[in-house]
């Protein structure tokens, strides 16, 4: 895997509102990986819903595909594809780099 | 130019809208809130239904951005509430959903919803729905204002008209207890239970042959205020103002249990009232003059009788006719009461009270009556 970085374009008027955007996202990772390491379906499938709808709203598309991915991959109980998204999901947040328009 | 031809009532009804958006998510309620506040509106954010609930009862905002998927109650939980209860039916409930979750805008639909909203949310497609919202929100206050105003303006109309006739007072009454007024004068063309009340002034024929007809009209007007104002305190009806003569009806329009009790009150009043003008009338023109009431109670008939082209509003009746009477047998500043009135007021005064009682035989009728009479000290 290389170490480029992913360039995302986020709206000038949420500058102020993505350091806490990008904490929280942070948070949900260690959150995810603990729940998928419970076995806890139902966690990550409310997970994926809320990565879901507010990804693509701050300009993110990747979270949301990712936030669909594991919903769909909870309510599946789909172990190897929730790792695979939870492990995509922390390459992109590590490689992420964003720019104001 | 007025203000809604100017704007400048939309530009004041824009910054006054205000948001109420719901969502356990802070980074998604940030998001929103910070699309509308760039509108300029008002946001709350609430992290619960049970905070918005709270919020909308603390201060009821003028949409509300609910989140479906929330722990605790749902968006459709909160939605059916709020459409549920009659302080917040209108309020316009727009639920945000999963793009694809069909279902939830079914049940949506069945909370009582007015709109959605997908997401991801687009900011474009959140403050066109938004703004539609907006919109009707500020039509449907600008229709509910002017309702509110044609309203004030037709109880100013009857409470206009009623004051031909009742007191203020009364007229308020009338109004809170029928909501339509002219229903309760309309509905009055019937037989009903009166305490009709005669007063004039005695001396006047001498008054219009003694003194200059340019002040007899002044005179006569400051005769009716004072009558009339004493009519007002004790919340009589006019009926007809005629020469030198009043004629009030109690419990009518509306009953009152004390009509005998208002109607000698209303007597009393008006000889008192008048009392201070007729000493000045002595000293000016040298006249004796007075009031003498006639009061009597029973059934008339009580309507607006007349020709589309002019109508009164009338009493007509025994009582009436018998009130008439015992006016014109009255003297200065003596109140005469007739057989079924006396009835009523002997209950109300006691039998101990010293009444003057005596037989008159009336103009018309072949039977003499017992009336009482009551003088009336003045100082």
């Amino acid at each position: 895997m290389t170490a480029q970085t992913i360039t995302v374009t986020v709206a000038k008027d949420l500058e102020d509102l993505i350091p806490t955007f990008m904490t929280n996202r942070n948070k949900e990772l260690e959150t995810l990986r603990v729940a998928l390491g419970a076995g806890d379906m139902e966690q990550l499938r409310q997970l994926g819903h809320r990565m879901k709808g507010v990804g693509n709203s701050y300009g993110f598309e990747l979270i949301s595909v990712l936030g669909k991915n594991i919903e769909d991959g909870a309510k599946a109980r789909d172990l190897p594809g929730l790792q695979a998204c939870i492990t995509e999901y922390t390459d992109y947040l590590a490689r992420v780099t964003i720019v104001y328009e | 130019m007025s203000d809604l031809a100017s704007g400048r009532v939309a530009q004041q009804a824009a910054a006054a809208f205000r948001v109420l958006v719901v969502d356990d998510d802070p980074d998604m309620a940030g998001f929103l809130a910070r699309m509308l506040t760039q509108q300029g509106m008002h946001t709350q954010v609430a992290a619960d239904g049970r905070a918005a609930l709270e919020a909308i009862e603390l201060s009821p905002p003028d949409l509300v951005l609910l989140d479906v998927q929330m722990p605790g109650q749902s968006g459709f939980d909160i939605c059916r509430r709020l459409k549920g209860q009659e302080a917040t039916a209108l309020l316009p409930v727009v639920l945000i959903t999963a793009l694809e979750d069909q279902d939830s805008r079914v049940r949506g639909i069945e909370a009582g919803a007015d709109d959605f909203l997908s997401k991801p949310v687009r900011r474009e497609e959140l403050i066109a729905r938004v703004n539609t919202l907006r919109r009707l929100h500020e039509t449907r206050k600008e229709l509910e204002g002017r309702r509110l105003a044609a309203e004030v303006q037709r109880k100013e109309a009857i409470r206009n008209a009623f004051a031909r006739y009742i007191s203020p007072q009364l007229a308020e009454r009338v109004l809170r207890e029928s909501g339509n007024g002219g229903e309760v004068f309309r509905d009055l063309s019937e037989r009903t239970a009166v305490v009709a009340l005669f007063a004039d002034l005695r001396g006047f024929t001498r008054l219009s042959e003694t003194v200059a007809v340019s002040i007899i009209v002044p005179m006569l007007n400051e005769f009716f205020a004072e009558l009339t104002a004493a009519a007002h305190e004790h919340e009589g009806t006019i009926f007809s103002m005629a020469g030198d003569s009043l004629l009030v009806g109690f419990n009518v329009p509306l009953p009152q249990k004390d009509a005998v009790e208002r109607a000698v009150a209303t007597g009393r009043t008006m000889i008192q009232r008048f009392a201070p003008i007729a000493a000045r009338w002595k000293a000016e023109h040298e006249l004796v003059v007075g009031i003498g009431v006639g009061i009597e109670s029973g059934e008339v008939v009580v309507g607006n009788v007349g020709a589309p082209s002019f109508m009164s509003y009338t009493m007509i009746g025994d009582a009436v006719n018998v009130a008439a009477r015992l006016m014109q047998m009255a003297q200065i500043d003596e109140i005469m009461v007739g057989p079924r009135a006396s009835l009523s007021l002997h209950s109300l005064l006691g039998r101990a009270t010293p009444l003057d009682r005596r037989k008159v035989t009336l103009r018309g009728k072949s039977e003499p009556i017992e009336v009482l009479s009551l003088r009336v000290a003045v100082a």
